[in-house]
């Protein structure tokens, strides 16, 4: 049968191949009429032939083989994680729900857990939870992609303007539910685009407005363990810089 | 009246034998089935003896079923089990797509599943997820693996088993960081399919056409020391290694400056809330969250002191 196929194209990878149909009924007319078989038994067998013939075609034409790459790409090319994330960054900075630095570290150093609670955001199982900060500071350094800077209460921080990676502000901000997502996949590209507009627009734009002796707000996001010991030198990852 | 006292014994008797009958099949424990990708690899082990010891903790009977990383064996395991009426399941799935119709099957013949540590692609088929939080526990090493090599160099990459999310969400924390770093360059990626020994062949291999690489990042420890193997044996022990599990031998080379970093899952925490998940449901409870990630922490010299 797969000789009267004519195969214009097979790939292992993507499974697709096209037919000529009418190729292959005039190769089957062909075939009956050489057989030298009694007229009836010709009609009834090229019958079964044509019926047979047409529900492979109606079956080859109701399944469609694609590649997973192909199909991972178009559902993910549906939405568009590069306007969702740009919205959420507008809306992390309108909200401004973010406590203030030296409030969230007295409740650390108080043990107060119902605040520490309230303030911070987990997932899941941890033992850490993430927290979206405010505070003022004056800047002592410049480092290249660092700030180091001075916030109230002699309290040294470490502002990363680098290492902008990961689930850290998405999951401070408290604005992005794992259920708005059909898998974990799709919700971790929420933060690489939130990332991406925060750490290569954003922040190096303000980054060029600020030098060493500024005093600035900053607002961020900082992942605290609850048996934070070292709340002296903490790394904030930066989301909005701004000279007073 | 000898018929009487006969037909009153009878009732007496058969009383007592429907109370006896059903006292004994109210003391006949539930049985949870604990369904593993692998018991040829530590990490699943501990996994899988967890789950089983929570799950008899609770009071049920649990049985352990190795499906030997192959969906075939995995169905078949599935299949004795529904069979033999197990009442949930403790499920870690050998592939993403592939295990989706074994846990359908579970729950169309009533039988709650739970994942353990990887992820199906369906949110409606497992009652509970219970997932590591492989990104961002691979955003942490890829941040660690850029400040250890100081922007530069030339590295490879050793993925686990191509069909597992996990593999994926591992791979794509690690490249969201290292990517954007273009003086960082990636000269082999290949799959070792969780496996110390392969990891080490795949390694050796690369390393013909590679000799001069920088560092290795691996999907799991297994295959960080398969790794660190192929690269005492060549003599070029000032690569770096990076792994992934929090595996014990792994954290003693971070002690001892061989290895850089992994990232510490807890496979004990994923295996104790799938079994309180599952004795939840048998006592009735329904609402479940879908998926529930679990912190992943890294691990490296500064703070290995603190881990075994």
């Amino acid at each position: 049968m797969l000789t009267a196929y004519n195969l214009k194209h097979i790939n292992y990878q993507y499974f697709t191949f096209t037919v000529q149909h009418s190729t292959l009924i005039k190769s089957l007319n062909h075939i009956i009429v050489l057989g030298g078989c009694s007229l009836k038994k010709l009609i009834t067998m090229k019958k079964i032939i044509i019926s047979s013939v047409l529900a492979v075609v109606a079956i080859y034409n109701s399944i469609y083989i694609e590649s997973l790459d192909d199909l991972k790409q178009k559902k993910d090319s549906n939405f568009d994680f590069a306007k969702y994330s740009q919205d959420l960054y507008q809306q992390i900075l309108a909200k401004s729900q973010a406590v203030e630095l030296s409030q969230l570290l007295s409740s650390f150093a108080e043990n107060d857990h119902a605040n520490i609670a309230k303030y911070g955001n987990r997932l899941g199982i941890g033992s850490s939870a993430y927290y979206l900060v405010k505070c003022q500071a004056k800047i002592l350094e410049v480092q290249g992609d660092r700030l180091k800077v001075l916030a109230a209460g002699n309290r040294l921080l470490d502002i990363d303007t680098k290492f902008i990676f990961g689930n850290a502000i998405r999951d401070a901000s408290g604005l992005v539910k794992l259920t708005d997502f059909k898998t974990t996949a799709e919700f971790n590209k929420i933060s690489e685009s939130l990332n991406t507009i925060i750490r290569e627009k954003a922040i190096p734009e303000e980054l060029k407005t600020v030098k060493a002796g500024d005093t600035i707000d900053i607002v961020g996001a900082v992942k605290l363990g609850e048996k934070q010991h070292d709340l002296l030198n903490l790394s904030v990852l930066p989301i909005k810089i701004s000279k007073i | 009246m000898k018929k009487y006292i006969l037909i009153t014994a009878s009732l007496i008797l058969g009383v007592f034998l429907v109370s006896a009958c059903s006292k004994s099949q109210s003391n006949e424990k539930k049985k949870v089935a604990v369904v593993i990708s692998t018991l040829n690899n530590p990490w699943f082990v501990i996994l899988a003896e967890s789950a089983a010891e929570n799950a008899r903790k609770l009071g049920y009977e649990a049985k352990i079923f190795d499906s030997q990383n192959s969906p075939a064996v995995e169905s078949d395991n599935f299949e004795n089990l529904i069979s033999s009426e197990f009442d949930a399941i403790l499920f870690n799935p050998t592939d993403a797509d592939g295990s989706v119709s074994n846990v359908l099957r579970a729950k169309a013949a009533g039988i709650p599943v739970f994942c353990m540590d990887r992820e199906i692609n369906n949110d409606d088929a497992a009652t509970s997820q219970i997932l590591s939080d492989n990104y961002s526990g691979c955003v942490e090493v890829g941040i660690e693996f850029v400040k250890a090599l100081k922007e530069k160099g030339t590295y490879v990459e050793i993925l686990g088993l191509v069909g597992d999310n996990n593999t994926w969400a591992r791979s794509k924390g690690f490249h969201s960081v290292v990517d954007k770093f273009s003086n960082l360059k990636m000269v082999a990626q290949q799959s070792g399919d969780f496996d110390r020994n392969k990891a080490m062949e795949v390694l050796e291999t690369i390393m013909q056409a590679h000799p001069n690489i920088d560092a290795v990042f691996c999907g799991n420890d297994a295959m960080a020391l398969g790794a660190y193997q192929a690269l005492q044996a060549a003599g070029k022990a000032n690569v770096k290694v990076f792994g992934f599990d929090g595996a014990s031998e792994v954290i003693e080379k971070i002690k001892e400056g061989k290895i850089v970093a992994t990232g510490m899952q807890y496979p004990k925490i994923m295996a104790k809330t799938a079994a309180q998940y599952a004795d939840e449901y048998l006592k009735g409870k329904r609402d479940f969250p879908q998926r529930v990630p679990v912190e992943v922490e890294l691990v490296n010299t500064a703070n290995a002191k603190n881990y075994k």
